[in-house]
């Protein structure tokens, strides 16, 4: 059997679904009988989601907005 | 990720570009301005460097679209240019300080099994995502990360590439993409570990 530390080292690989069967299986296997590992996955897994919805919300500000229109408008379309 | 229609809509708005059109740079202008400012604004958090860097990076395009070769996508090379102004930006303001990613994982006994509890807060978190103080939580622990880590992070977990896309943006193999992003996983697991399992016993106290 694999153990945490292993199991661990494998995680991106996992979510990336490129470790061969073998591997997959017996990191699954391990899930199995580790709460403490199924407990790090999914905290691990839920980072990578808290930070994708906190950070992807960035939207221009209106006066920025504004300040590059202004900008290309000057300095590139009316040159 | 680009879909196949957004990729040839680029190479259409890229040779009309070469060709002159501000048209078409005037589109390529409105296709990209929040990606550029977004990864510009995550790497420095500021508004005023995310808004000079948008501009420099316009400019770049403007100016140097007829020595962009086309052997990658015109979005890697835009991505780029970006980081590349970033990075000047970041360059003029504070030496990166030295934050160590080693500690980022549990503790093992020496057979390699883990030697501390792990709590589960990937349930708790819905009611706590979008407050101000999460989200200031999680801004401020991508902020700490080293820049390597951070841009693999933001480039690959926040806006979504994939893992070949990054790599050729940076230049880097794929398993130097995969080992970065690990470590920024864990480094940040840790950070907001701390945070919810602090909230949860706050709750409790309540």
């Amino acid at each position: 059997m694999i153990c945490c530390k292993e199991c661990i080292e494998l995680l991106c690989d996992y979510f990336e679904g490129t470790l061969d069967p073998e591997t997959a299986s017996s990191l699954e296997d391990h899930f199995k009988d580790c709460p403490p590992c199924v407990s790090f996955l999914e905290t691990y897994r839920q980072t990578s989601d808290l930070c994708r919805k906190t950070l992807t919300a960035v939207e221009i500000p209106e006066p920025v907005q504004e300040k590059l229109r202004e900008f290309v408008k000057t300095h590139i379309l009316n040159r | 990720m680009p879909t196949q229609e957004e990729k040839a809509q680029d190479e259409i708005l890229v040779r009309d570009m070469k060709a002159g059109s501000m048209e078409a740079f005037n589109k390529i202008f409105e296709l990209y301005q929040r990606k550029i400012y977004a990864l510009s604004f995550n790497m420095t958090r500021n508004q005023m460097d995310a808004q000079d860097v948008t501009q420099d990076v316009l400019l770049t395009i403007y100016r140097k679209i007829n020595t962009f070769q086309e052997k990658s996508a015109f979005s890697s090379w835009v991505y780029r240019i970006t980081l590349n102004a970033t990075y000047m930006k970041l360059r003029t303001k504070k030496k990166d300080q030295y934050v160590s990613l080693d500690e980022s994982l549990p503790n093992f006994n020496h057979s390699g099994f883990q030697n501390e509890k792990i709590s589960n807060w990937s349930k708790s978190t819905d009611s706590l995502l979008f407050s101000n103080e999460t989200k200031k939580v999680i801004e401020k622990a991508v902020d700490l990360l080293p820049e390597k880590e951070k841009v693999v992070f933001i480039l690959r977990d926040v806006e979504g590439l994939s893992t070949e896309k990054v790599g050729d943006i940076l230049d880097l193999t794929i398993p130097a993409v995969k080992s970065r992003l690990h470590r920024a996983r864990l480094f940040l697991r840790k950070k907001l570990s701390h945070y919810f399992d602090e909230y949860q016993t706050r709750s409790a106290k309540q």
